[in-house]
């Protein structure tokens, strides 16, 4: 029998914990179980029904957040935070990714909250004068006397937990826009921004931040819950990961008045111009450039390659040589150091069927590996497997392709991320890819640490959306301030 | 009396009475049936190519126990391993090539000059004696099952031998018209069975009544994904698809909305039509509900002869206000004791029938296997849950043994209250496809579910 783990509800400052008399159990299908609060009773204490409320977080100068921020961070160290470790065994139990992995994205986190990075974030997507006040439109003449600021408001946020670092980013953007925010955890990660959450209530329960802050679980699809939370006197914005799966249920509640930012699921794929079989250096950089694209938290995020185009005919020479490359991209996923990618902790029983299934198939394919260590599987024609929408498990497949045309008919706006290999090829492409919707475009490379992910530039663009600069509204003051 | 079943002839089988066939006891069954498996291992090891490689890949030499031929049963997916590309495009060189693997008989022979849809290619190959049943295919990838006419015999019998076993009418003696909610013709295999045995079950055509009466073409159920795609993007009549195949898909998707009073008007009209006749009535049993709630609420009251038969499927699915008590709504609307109901699939031409118990039998001709999570076999004893996999004796064409897609509760030992012996399933029958995904995980990567889920919203589900 699995361990059953505590959920409080958090609510803004308060910890209620689930009693006797007042818990429900949920058990997530690989095992992991959880006992909550029963939600329907404490409904009113997530939602914030008077704007009029969100005052202290509105004349609360943003140096004084992003110092409580600051403070929190090196407090969130997995190794000295009981709450996380808590959130960790979860996850391990209830989600997708293996121990090595799940560290390393945890060990991300006080970094996360670094005060520089955090300033210098906000002020690039929504700019620091506009939170802290009213912000003239023009040095002189009547649009002097214009003023606009960014204020914040009141959220509901269903995030994804297939990756732990969505809850701690949430409480970040929020804290960062001055909004009021409930999240809903999901199923797959039910602690982890209760961790931050809480730790934060530790640090401080009456500061307006952590007043500002609520995190509960309840099960998608609870009409109740929806009913009472989903109002425009209620909240303002709904940011929904997981595209359909969570707005199919909250669809009906939608009104004008509340406005939906939908992070919907999205695919990513590799491009591989003929260049690459001009050297044996050329081969195993974009060998090792996929491994790592596909192999990156297990091929578990939307920015995974599960898809590799590849410029190359289709005759026996060809497939030969696009056989070659498949045999490099195995060895490579093999060498990727534990902190980044791992094998598969179980199989993928589906789509293990599926590659057995067309194993035997050699004359439309050529299948390596399986879905503990990895694998590839190469079309020898023009076409990707039909199964495509399942690959995981650091399973790619190489799809040899005449020209880019089809593939470019192929992107649209679920395309994410497309690592592109020559450097050339990138240039020549990017514009044909972005009109179509596709979200980032980089190089295959054989470079572990990437830059975007480091932090390196704040406040980029997510999935096509400046996320952050959503969060708030836009309000205007005129005239004469005397 | 002894029934002197040969291991060599189980196609035979079926001749047998099913009270016969479902008494003997589990020790003869298994003995009877290693024997048998045994042969037909030698027989087909060298004679499909498919299974010929995948013994070679899985080491298995000879079958000892019923259980070794576990890893050499085909998954389900092998029976559509061929890219769909070469369907959408009708490349029929390379799919004919393809299927050739899994079969015995040699494709190579079949002319393929003119063909143009993926509905005449079929019927090529079944003018040099080949059967082809597909899937239904939702993702418009469609399975193709390549049995011949060696294998009508044993499955002809088959078929009636379910039928008698399954309502108590002996359609060798009683030809009963026939109401089907659906379409009259199509190599789907449920459509397909329907006519292919409409002389043997309803003593022909002109006594089987479709609610439609017009062909499911196999073409449209290939090409429905790639219309759904163009359509969206404004771009349907530009892909090339022939004009007559985008006007059939639009008067289906036309169907599909008056469906639902469709089947009413059909019901009303065979009620009428067939006052004071004995009959079978076949369909969902989702519609039959809605066609008995509907008479009722017009005060219509059928008066079918004694010996009426009901036989559905399907449960309630897509039906969320259905009450509790469907059956027996059903039940009194139409006049009859019980519903009847079997379980099959395409894979397997022996489908278990339903007993008084509400568990589904399974004939001696098809051996009953679970395999557990890991692909491991589950002892055949006593109570067990896992996918079903079946070695389907009757085949003489193709390789009998496939792993399904179905997670079912199987009670191995003989003692059903029924009186009948046999491997039986119980009524809580789940496809893996449904259940994978899990409950209530966000994730930001796409998959195939989020379109799935996309599509039930579309459709209103």
């Amino acid at each position: 029998m699995s361990k059953v783990y505590t959920v409080p509800i958090l609510s803004r400052g308060r910890v209620i914990l689930p009693t006797e008399d007042d818990f429900l159990e949920f058990g997530g299908r690989t095992g992991a179980r959880f006992r909550t609060p029963d939600p329907h009773k404490h409904v009113h204490d997530l939602v914030l029904g008077d704007a009029g409320r969100l005052i202290d977080l509105h004349n609360l100068p943003m140096s004084e957040i992003l110092d409580f921020l600051a403070a929190l961070g090196p407090r969130l160290r997995l190794s000295e935070n009981p709450y996380l470790q808590d959130a960790y065994d979860l996850a391990i139990e209830a989600g997708g990714l293996t121990k090595p992995l799940m560290s390393t994205l945890y060990d991300r986190l006080p970094d996360m909250f670094d005060r520089a990075t955090l300033e210098a974030r906000v002020d690039r997507a929504i700019g620091l004068p506009y939170l802290d006040g009213w912000v003239p439109q023009a040095d002189s003449g009547p649009g002097a006397e214009v003023r606009v600021r960014a204020v914040g408001c009141r959220h509901l946020h269903i995030i994804a937990g297939n990756v732990p670092i969505t809850a701690p980013g949430t409480v970040l953007s929020s804290a960062l826009s001055k909004g009021d925010c409930l999240i809903k955890a999901p199923s797959n990660d039910p602690l982890t921004a209760n961790a931050v959450v809480r730790t934060m209530i530790d640090l401080n329960p009456d500061h307006p931040v952590t007043k500002h802050l609520a995190v509960a679980y309840w099960k998608g699809g609870d009409a109740f819950m929806d009913s009472e939370i989903i109002r425009t006197s209620r909240i303002d914005k709904i940011t929904a990961w997981g595209g359909m799966a969570s707005v199919q249920h909250i669809q009906k509640y939608l009104v004008p008045g509340i406005e939906l930012l939908s992070m919907n699921p999205k695919y990513s794929f590799s491009i591989v111009g003929k260049e690459v079989f001009e050297s044996d250096a050329a081969m195993r950089e974009a060998a090792t450039g996929v491994a790592i694209q596909a192999g990156k938290f297990n091929q578990s995020a939307c920015a995974s390659t599960r898809l590799v185009y590849v410029e190359s005919d289709t005759d026996d020479d060809s497939i030969e040589k696009l056989i070659a490359f498949g045999e490099l991209v195995y060895a490579a996923f093999q060498t990727l150091p534990d902190y980044f990618s791992t094998p598969a902790d179980a199989p993928n029983p589906s789509l293990e069927a599926e590659m057995r299934a067309i194993e035997s198939e050699d004359d439309f394919y050529w299948v390596k590996g399986d879905t503990i260590d990895g694998g590839v599987i190469v079309s020898k024609f023009e076409g990707k497997v039909d199964f495509s929408n399942e690959l995981s498990n650091r399973v790619v497949n190489i799809v040899p392709v005449e020209n880019w045309s089809e593939v470019l008919g192929s992107v649209d706006d679920t395309s994410q991320t497309i690592p592109i290999f020559p450097v050339s090829l990138r240039v020549r492409l990017r514009e044909e890819l972005a009109i179509r919707g596709a979200q980032r475009m980089l190089p295959l490379s054989t470079n572990l640490l990437d830059p975007v992910e480091a932090g390196a530039v704040p406040a980029l663009p997510h999935d096509g959306n400046e996320s952050l600069r959503r969060q708030v509204r836009w309000m205007i003051d005129q005239g004469p301030l005397a | 009396m002894p029934l002197m079943l040969s291991p060599l002839t189980p196609a035979s089988w079926p001749e047998r009475h099913h009270v016969d066939l479902l008494a003997i006891p589990k020790e003869e069954r298994d003995a009877l049936q290693l024997a048998a498996l045994k042969l037909r291992f030698a027989r087909f090891r060298e004679a499909i190519p498919a299974l010929t490689t995948l013994v070679e890949k899985q080491g298995v030499d000879k079958i000892e126990r019923i259980e070794d031929v576990m890893p050499i049963c085909f998954d389900h997916r092998v029976l559509k391993n061929y890219p769909l590309t070469i369907l959408e495009k009708r490349d029929f060189k390379k799919l004919t090539a393809w299927l050739n693997k899994l079969t015995t008989h040699d494709l190579t022979i079949v002319d393929l000059s003119g063909l143009t849809t993926v509905d005449s290619w079929i019927d090529r190959l079944e003018s040099y004696g080949m059967v082809i049943g597909t899937s239904s295919g939702t993702t418009g990838k469609l399975s193709f099952v390549a049995r011949s006419m060696d294998d009508m015999p044993g499955w002809r019998l088959a078929w009636m031998q379910a039928a008698i076993a399954g309502t108590g009418v002996n359609p060798h003696t009683t030809k009963l018209p026939t109401f089907v909610p659906g379409y009259r013709s199509g190599h789907q295999m449920a459509i397909k069975n329907g006519k292919q045995f409409a002389n043997e079950m309803c003593g022909g055509e002109e006594n089987r009544h479709s609610l439609y009466d017009i062909h499911m073409s196999a073409d449209l159920m290939v090409l429905s994904g790639k219309m759904q795609a163009a359509e969206e993007k404004g771009e349907l009549d530009k892909i090339g698809i022939d004009p007559v195949l985008v006007e059939q898909r639009r008067a289906i998707i036309e169907m599909g909305k008056n469906r639902p009073r469709d089947v009413q008007v059909w019901f009303e009209k065979m009620i009428h039509d067939f006052r004071g006749q004995q009959v079978r009535i076949g369909g969902l049993f989702a519609d039959l509900y809605r066609a008995a709630q509907a008479g009722m609420d017009k005060g219509i009251k059928p008066d079918f002869a004694p010996g009426t038969i009901v036989v559905g499927g399907g449960g309630m699915k897509g039906f969320k206000d259905a009450p509790d008590n469907w059956r027996q709504i059903i039940e009194e609307f139409f006049g009859v004791e019980r519903l009847c109901s079997s379980y099959g699939f395409s894979e397997n031409m022996g489908n278990a029938q339903q007993c008084s118990q509400g568990y589904y039998h399974f004939f001696p001709y098809t051996i009953v296997m679970l395999m557990g999570p890991n692909g491991e076999a589950l002892p055949r004893e006593g109570v067990q849950k896992g996918r079903l996999a079946v070695y389907d004796l009757l085949a003489e064409s193709v390789w009998g043994g496939v792993v399904s897609g179905d997670e079912v509760t199987v009670h191995f030992d003989d003692d059903c209250a029924c009186g009948w012996k046999g491997p039986r399933v119980e009524d809580n029958i789940r496809r893996y496809s449904e259940m994978e995904g899990g409950d209530d995980k966000i994730t930001c990567s796409g998959s195939a579910k989020a379109y799935d889920e996309f599509m039930d919203y579309v459709m209103g589900q």
